[in-house]
């Protein structure tokens, strides 16, 4: 029995040329746990929408969409409201009331049960995902991972017959991130909710899903069993294939298509057939090609020669006098043109250390220079002209303009205000004659110059007229980095910046900051993307307690790990010590 | 926090016990009935109330006390009982002290009063309570406490994020300052409207606007607060009987005259002052009771 028929849908949004969805059919069975994936832009959202008639887009529609045999839209909202459990992004914006219990109950009282009824409902959904201890908190008192959680227990306690996730994910860590998969998992086990799950983080959800659906440009590439869509989309070459877990690439790309059969998903099954393949191979000296993404800009043995743009020493930071240590006994230098990633788990204070170096978290002990500058005595513009930047975790906390192309200019011009000087050092084609007299005097045409120069570099240009609120949430990432630059920063602090990005825009950021190193910028990110670390970082550090436990380059820092270390590696621990990308492993069989 | 017993009771009970506390006093504004309000306060609020948190309270209990008592006698020169002269030749009456001590136990009892409803009567209790009333209203508080501290913690995170890329709305000129923070508002604002879209379709995808909407609660009203209910119907009609009798009539001036025209006065006192200090006598019993359980529990385990 389909729960859901998707035939020949079709939808335009208003005043677009292309559609959103183009000839879209699709079936989901009863007690099924599918996963649509996809580059973002793909048109996952709009579809899932379809699926539920309060969210459903307003534009131009053909083909219909079934539930439960009869047309969607004939099914009433009440029946809807319950059985059709719909949960979006961000876990923040979803929650209504104040109370975690109040929250459990909102959609019980919506459907107008009794005390009793929601009494019990809520009880039981309360002992379920295990939330009896915060039962009683204020939502505020939450972490994002827990947010979540509440979410979608507020929507299963009116017991509906399908869940639906848009990227439940996309706004939690990668260990909240794993939690969630795994309790939805778990609902689809033991109580048979069918599930349909839009992701962009497939490490942990296909290994976990009965059927796959690939998305591009608003049609469906390929459905079907994980592995049939692992060897389809070898067939067709997709691009998606790079957002495969690792397991699955090392073995699609090892492998002839035509060999079939069950394609591995987990770092387990991965083990199991690198070990059976390597068996069969006389050699025993195996060793890794290096494969990293970019070239290293500069030796180790460079960075010492030049001024750090960051030293820190033995810093303590405490946010209250008799709290707790955040920041305990810290070092850390960074260096022009280096990626410094530091790695870590939640609440290890890792956005404490980057508040340090802002000075928006005073250091109580040790001693901080951000170009020389004490950021403790320093203020923020001060800082700001000396050459720092911070791209913040959600880059919409930066746009007051109603167009990205206004919130460019606007920065650009405020920093040629304050720094007549730097714009003319970095764009001298622009100092036409007339304006070179005066030192002072900065053209509107100067300005623009800059902004086009620093869009082409984070290949904004095409976003110009939009508003920052209608472009994807990677084009908005770069809208904020292209904001920082214009500041002219010669240190760049990020602050999660691969939170929410698919494969493909991680590929891009990286080569965005790649360039930019080339000119001596020196990079600091905070993350918890060990992937994108051991792919771009120069140097990565593991922080814990406070402090940098261990660093260093991303192969001998995660081959030293067992644990926080990436699928690759632990993949072929034993087999390629020193491979830490999948493209490592890869490259090492193929040449070895 | 202490876990207070009588605010484990059914929100309409402690409603109703501070109305009374509350309201009585600063209606009547008799002596005795001024005096009992303001003890039996003073000693819930010091049971109910410890740290940091009571000590505002209590200094501006004092404060606004100490000028009470002391503003009226200076100003005020009515009454007929004359003490002494002030230095600028007005009388110092008896009636007018007494009239400022009352004034100052009256004020004063209301903080305290206030201070021990903080305690007790959470928003969750409030929120339920006009729920009942008009159910739309409990949703609408709900939601404000909600996006109250939500919008707090943006509006600290847009600072932080315009300040890394040099708009500091804390350091540089009054004009750039008063922009910059015009700036934050503004990016709020358009951050709200566009999230609010999340959070209407969270709230629809959940049936929200369907009709026939009902308001859970937690509170269950069993017969323990039916007794306390009853007990304090009893006390306070009784007291209150008493005062629209005319146990509650004074007149201050010229001169005092209190309790006298009203016979069963002391057993409307008594009535009264039951009222006020039955929820402090049911937690010292709780305390008592729990003590020697947990001596009982304490032997046994030595034995």
């Amino acid at each position: 029995m389909n729960l859901f028929e998707i035939r020949n849908l079709t939808f335009t949004y208003p005043e677009r040329n292309l559609p959103a969805l183009n000839d879209v059919s699709l079936s989901v069975a009863a007690g099924e746990f599918v996963v649509l994936c996809g580059k973002s832009g793909c048109g996952k959202s709009t579809l899932l929408r379809h699926l539920k008639t309060v969210l459903t887009p307003f534009g131009e529609r053909s083909g219909e969409v079934l539930y439960d045999g009869r047309t969607l839209g004939s099914v009433p909202q009440r029946e809807q409201a319950s059985r059709i459990g719909y949960v979006l992004q961000s876990a923040d914006n979803q929650i209504v009331t104040d109370k975690v219990w109040h929250e459990l109950a909102f959609g019980l009282e919506s459907l107008g049960e009794k005390t009793p009824v929601i009494r019990r409902r809520v009880a039981e959904m309360a002992s379920f995902f295990g939330i009896q201890e915060w039962y009683e908190k204020s939502v505020t008192e939450l972490s994002g991972g827990q947010k979540q959680i509440l979410a979608l227990a507020s929507v299963l306690a009116m017991q509906p017959d399908v869940l639906i996730l848009d990227e439940p994910t996309s706004q939690l860590d990668p260990i909240a991130a794993e939690d969630f998969i795994e309790t939805l998992k778990k609902i689809n086990d033991e109580i048979g909710t069918t599930i349909i799950l839009s992701e962009h983080r497939l490490e942990g959800a296909l290994p976990r899903a009965d059927r796959a659906v690939v998305m591009a440009d608003g049609q469906i590439v390929c459905a079907g069993g994980v592995s049939e869509v692992g060897l389809k989309l070898k067939e067709l070459n997709d691009p998606m294939l790079t957002a495969m877990p690792t397991p699955m690439r090392v073995y699609l790309a090892l492998e002839d298509q035509d060999k079939g059969g069950h394609v591995p998903q987990t770092v387990r099954d991965g083990r199991v057939y690198l070990e059976g393949k390597m068996s069969g191979g006389a050699d025993s000296q195996r060793f890794v090609r290096p494969c990293g993404a970019h070239p290293p800009l500069r030796g180790v043995a460079g960075m010492t020669t030049e001024e750090p743009l960051i030293e820190m020493k033995d810093v303590w930071f405490r946010y209250e006098r008799d709290g707790r240590d955040i920041v305990k006994d810290l070092a850390l230098s960074v260096y022009p043109g280096e990626l410094v990633c530091v790695c870590g788990g939640n609440g290890t204070g890792k956005t404490t250390m980057l508040g340090v170096i802002t000075g928006e978290n005073k250091y109580y002990r040790g001693r901080v220079r951000v170009f020389g500058l004490d950021p403790k005595k320093s203020d923020g513009r001060t800082l700001s002209d000396a050459g720092l930047a911070v791209l913040p975790q959600d880059p919409q906390t930066l746009f007051t303009r109603p167009t990205v192309f206004d919130n460019l200019i606007d920065v650009a011009y405020a920093c040629a205000k304050r720094r007549p000087d730097s714009i003319r050092g970095a764009a001298p084609e622009a100092a036409h004659p007339a304006t070179a007299k005066n030192a002072n005097h900065i053209t509107p045409e100067e300005v623009e110059a800059e902004v086009r120069r620093v869009c082409e570099l984070t290949d904004t240009a095409d976003l110009m007229g939009f508003h920052p609120y209608d472009v994807s949430g990677g084009e908005q990432q770069r809208t904020g980095l292209a904001m920082a630059l214009l500041t002219k920063p010669k240190l760049l602090l990020l602050d999660e910046p691969t939170k929410g990005m698919d494969s493909f825009f991680k590929e891009k950021f990286a080569a965005i900051l790649h360039r930019l190193r080339a000119d001596g910028l020196g990079v600091l990110m905070v993350s918890h993307d060990v992937e994108f670390c051991a792919r771009y970082a120069d140097r990565c550090a593991l922080f814990f307690g406070g402090d940098i436990v261990s660093e260093g380059a991303p192969r001998e820092f995660f081959s030293g790990n067992s644990f926080y270390t990436t699928a690759a590696n632990r993949m072929a621990r034993g087999l390629f010590p020193g491979a830490v990308t999948a493209d490592e492993i890869i490259e090492s069989i193929m040449q070895g | 926090m202490n876990k207070s017993i009588f605010g484990g009771y059914h929100p309409l009970v402690n409603f109703l016990y501070f109305g009374y506390a509350i309201l009585v006093p600063v209606f009547f504004v008799q002596p005795v009935y001024l005096a009992l309000s303001f003890a039996s306060a003073l000693a819930y609020s010091v049971y109910l109330n410890h740290g940091k948190s009571a000590r505002f309270g209590y200094g501006l209990a004092i404060l606004l006390m100490a000028v009470s008592a002391i503003m009226n006698p200076v100003f005020n020169h009515r009454g007929v009982t004359i003490l002494t002269y002030l230095p600028d030749g007005n009388p110092l009456t008896l009636e007018s002290v007494l009239y400022g001590v009352c004034m100052a136990l009256m004020i004063g009892g209301v903080i305290l009063w206030f201070m021990s409803y903080n305690a007790i009567m959470t928003s969750d209790k409030f929120i339920y309570l006009f729920g009942r009333i008009i159910p739309a209203m409990s949703l609408i508080i709900s939601m404000a406490l909600r996006f109250i501290p939500h919008y707090r913690a943006q509006i600290r995170r847009i600072a932080s994020a315009r300040r890394g890329i040099g708009f500091d709305a804390s350091s540089g000129g009054f004009f750039s300052r008063v922009r910059c923070g015009g700036e934050i508002l503004s990016v709020m604002v358009t951050w709200a409207l566009e999230n609010g879209i999340e959070t209407s379709d969270s709230m629809q995808a959940r049936g929200y606007g369907l009709p026939g909407r009902t308001a859970y609660s937690n509170y269950r009203f069993d017969s323990r607060d039916k007794t306390l209910l009853c007990v304090f119907a009893v006390l306070m009609a009784a007291s209150l009987t008493a005062i629209i009798s005319g146990a509650a009539s004074v007149q201050y001036f010229p001169m005092l005259i209190a309790g006298t025209v009203y016979p069963y006065a002391q057993i409307s006192y008594a009535c009264h002052a039951a009222a006020c200090l039955l929820p402090l006598a049911l937690e010292v019993r709780e305390d008592i009771l729990w003590r020697t359980l947990l001596g009982k529990v304490t032997t046994n385990e030595s034995v």
